[in-house]
């Protein structure tokens, strides 16, 4: 496991599989939850992660999917939608500043 | 005039207590609707269905939100939500029960804020028991209303 310095990060990527429902909820979440802080919080297909993605949030079962669809990138996955620990753990980062355990 | 201010959400698009057989039994009816508002073309539902198959849409707190894969979004005519308040909850798999889904038919980003609102008003007990126990059309439009976009009424 390896931690990411917040200040790294400027954009995050909400993944799904249709990028309709769960990811969009998901984003317009973060959106709310980061509207002060500078980063965008976009949402994406899990095929079409943008180039510029900072940080990829996504479901653990697609997980793979993500990582194969941007190698390198680190991916933070959660199970729940609503108040999952894994995404107040990154929106708790980006606010008070620290680094992100991917 | 009680639809959401962006239009997204009807009255015609919300309908309660809607019997369910099954979690595949709502979402085809969720489909039905989105056909019956003019959302989604007939095609959309068995997509819906096999999203669902993928990964399960529920939530939290009850609450589904259906919609189809991504080939399904060729299928979608304009961007809608609907709401079907079940007259019994379902079982959703993995012990899961919902007895009130949002179904999504969309093709860009425009319904991100209500989907916002919805997760908030989830994670708030009081404005959850408000949802389910809604019975107008009206009250869960107003429930979803994104902040800041409230109609005067």
């Amino acid at each position: 496991m390896t931690g990411i310095p917040v200040s790294d990060i400027k954009k995050i990527i909400v993944a799904c599989d249709a990028g309709m429902g769960s990811s969009v909820m998901l984003a317009g979440t973060l959106k709310r939850q980061l509207k002060n802080t500078g980063v965008i919080v976009e949402h994406a297909q899990v095929s079409a992660i943008p180039a510029d993605a900072d940080l990829i949030l996504t479901q653990q079962s697609l997980a793979e999917r993500a990582r194969a669809a941007a190698p390198g990138k680190p991916v933070v996955t959660f199970q729940i939608f609503l108040g999952d620990p894994a995404v107040n753990k990154v929106v708790k980062a980006v606010k008070e500043g620290g680094t992100i355990d991917v | 005039m009680s639809d959401t201010a962006d239009g997204l959400l009807t009255e015609q698009a919300v309908r309660f207590g809607v019997h369910a057989a099954d979690r595949y039994d709502a979402v085809r009816q969720c489909g039905e609707l989105l056909v019956a508002v003019g959302a989604v073309t007939e095609d959309y539902v068995p997509a819906m269905r096999e999203r669902e198959d993928e990964i399960s849409t529920h939530i939290g707190a009850g609450v589904a939100i259906p919609h189809s894969t991504a080939a399904g979004k060729k299928y979608v005519r304009r961007d809608a939500l609907a709401v079907l308040v079940l007259a019994e909850p379902v079982d959703w798999g993995e012990g899961e029960q919902v007895s009130l889904c949002v179904a999504i038919a969309a093709l860009g980003d425009r319904h991100l804020d209500i989907l916002a609102e919805l997760a908030e008003v989830l994670m708030d007990p009081d404005r959850a028991e408000q949802l389910h126990l809604a019975t107008t059309a009206g009250e869960v439009i107003r429930l979803l209303q994104p902040e800041g976009k409230a109609e005067n009424v």
